[in-house]
């Protein structure tokens, strides 16, 4: 937490600590005036937000460079996350933390290549089959939505509270809900390890006050289980049985066995054992073998 | 152990002096119609972690576990501790307390790791599971398995998967005649003739994977190995004229037994 502290850089490790730790991601909006955003961050930071991003469509990438690296400044000197939407360019400039890639970007591996490995890289997903796909790439986060329909993406159709917890049903990396947020613990209920707002907190008459709620309510909720499964990280819902994770996964009870960690668990109990946070689940079947 | 020239370990009594492998076989067609072909009633299997997402066809999809006496085993370990756990989840897998312990203490050749062997047998031996441990063609470990309670040896031919055949024919010879318990000949069994002659020395049975698995026709090769392993179990029966020569096999201390400073 030094770094932290004095604003340093955190390293790759505890980038991803911070990352995993997070609730409140603020995305800034277009309408804003440029000159007002740093004020706005600092606000959205002192209230509670662990990410913020600088996404604005409007302005060329490479007139925001200043602008990014004062917000990358104020983000590190209150201990949060700063990253830039869409370009990878931008983020290199301004040495974010990290850069947040739509469907239609930069491909994900492009972006690894050329940020190396400590920046963190999100992307958006709008079906259970982008949030599986993203599984498979060199990212940090995904998120999800959008949940509601937004005047910030009016192109976009909503598509619910569905598609968080489809993605967090998949994913091995923390999932943003984002899309027409106002509150912050529906989302983290439905499988969101963090909550992302625009016009909350940028639109919101105090801004510091808005963060601080929205990160209270999100801290509050009751979150999705962290376990390992299989070797992977996995999310599973409160209360999940094991009986359920495993319907969930596809798996019939006969022909496998369940470890939890280092306990076989029998057969008759998978149906009463609930899963808990930070579980070592193993499930495991016959193979061909000599 | 052996009633009407049926073997009996443990809780299965078996006809079929081959046990069938189920390892590297080509398709799960393949498998299921070399095991048919073999008239095996005990089959090998592994114990691994379940794909969590996409394909989860399994070579085994063809066949119906419930028909066979499955012997899981504990392939991928490298010390008794992990030998245990995967027989703990193969039981819970497979509600059968049988194992064949497999400790690797050399990953090159795969051969086992005597030491780690023992321990595990002893510990599944003391948990009431019907052990069965892969073990190199060691005379004396073999007997101290067996004093362990393993309700067979299996003494590998030759490295797994090697096809080498028989390479310490005095050893296994030694070990089939001496062991108080069935010797079932594991590993590097690469042709029929290595099955029919260690069923003509008395071996109880024979494993065999890669030697049908590998082979140009495995249902085909799996329908040989039987009938060699059926040709060596008569054999045996009959006696074999070459054993009644006295002296054949012959050995004798170089240092005198008298004298030795105990007792």
């Amino acid at each position: 937490m030094g770094d932290l502290e004095t604003g340093g850089q955190l390293g790759t490790e505890q980038l991803r600590i911070r990352l995993g730790a997070s609730r409140l991601y603020v995305v800034t909006d277009d309408l804003s005036p440029l000159e007002s955003l740093p004020a706005l961050v600092e606000a959205a930071v002192a209230g509670g937000a662990d990410l913020v991003q600088l996404r604005r469509k409007r302005e060329p990438w490479a007139d925001l460079v200043d602008l990014a690296r004062s917000l990358r400044d104020s983000c590190r000197r209150g201990g949060a996350i700063f990253v830039v939407n869409d370009h990878v360019d931008l983020a290199l400039a301004a040495d974010a933390d990290g850069v947040h890639l739509g469907q239609g970007d930069a491909p994900v591996r492009e972006a690894r290549e050329r940020l190396g490995e400590r920046p963190l890289i999100g992307l958006s997903t709008h079906t259970p089959e982008q949030a599986l796909r993203a599984q498979l790439l060199p990212l940090d986060y995904i998120a999800a939505g959008p949940v509601r329909a937004t005047p910030t993406k009016p192109e976009s159709v909503e598509v619910g509270f569905q598609q968080v917890t489809a993605a967090a049903q998949v994913s091995r990396v923390p999932v943003v809900a984002i899309g027409g947020l106002d509150e912050g613990a529906s989302a983290i209920e439905a499988g969101a390890d963090m909550v992302a707002v625009v016009r909350a907190v940028c639109a919101a008459p105090d801004p510091r006050q808005a963060a601080q709620r929205l990160r209270r309510e999100a801290e509050a909720a009751t979150s999705w289980r962290w376990i390992r499964l299989n070797g992977e990280s996995r999310k599973s819902p409160p209360g999940e049985t094991l009986l359920e994770l495993l319907a969930r996964l596809g798996v019939e009870r006969s022909g496998v066995a369940v470890e939890v960690d280092g306990r076989i668990v029998p057969r008759e109990h998978l149906a009463t054992e609930v899963v808990c946070e930070g579980a070592v689940v193993e499930v495991v079947h016959f193979v061909g073998g000599g | 152990m052996e009633e009407d020239g049926r073997l009996r370990l443990g809780t299965a009594t078996l006809r079929s002096r081959l046990i069938h492998g189920t390892g590297k076989f080509p398709s799960a067609q393949v498998l299921a119609q070399s095991i048919a072909a073999s008239g095996a009633e005990m089959i090998t299997l592994a114990v691994r972690r379940l794909h969590l997402d996409g394909d989860r066809r399994s070579e085994l999809e063809g066949l119906d576990l419930a028909r066979y006496q499955l012997l899981p085993n504990t392939a991928g370990a490298r010390s008794a501790d992990e030998a245990v756990r995967l027989a703990h989840l193969a039981r819970a897998a497979g509600l059968s307390d049988f194992i064949k312990v497999e400790v690797v203490g050399h990953e090159a050749s795969l051969l086992p790791d005597p030491l780690a062997t023992f321990e595990a047998t002893s510990r599944l031996v003391a948990e009431g599971y019907t052990v069965l441990p892969y073990t190199s063609d060691d005379v004396a470990l073999a007997l101290r398995l067996a004093e362990a309670g393993a309700a067979a040896v299996m003494p590998g031919a030759a490295p797994i998967g090697s096809t080498l055949g028989v390479l310490n024919p005095h050893n296994i010879r030694l070990i089939i005649e001496e062991c108080p318990v069935p010797v079932i000949v594991d590993a590097g069994l690469g042709a029929p003739s290595d099955a029919l002659r260690v069923m003509e020395w008395g071996a109880a049975g024979v494993l065999v994977n890669t030697g049908i698995a590998r082979a140009g026709n495995p249902v085909e090769m799996a329908r040989a190995f039987a009938a060699a392993v059926e040709a060596g179990l008569l054999a045996h029966g009959a006696g074999l004229a070459g054993d009644a020569v006295e002296g054949r096999r012959g050995f004798g201390a170089s240092t005198p037994a008298a004298g030795l400073p105990v007792g």
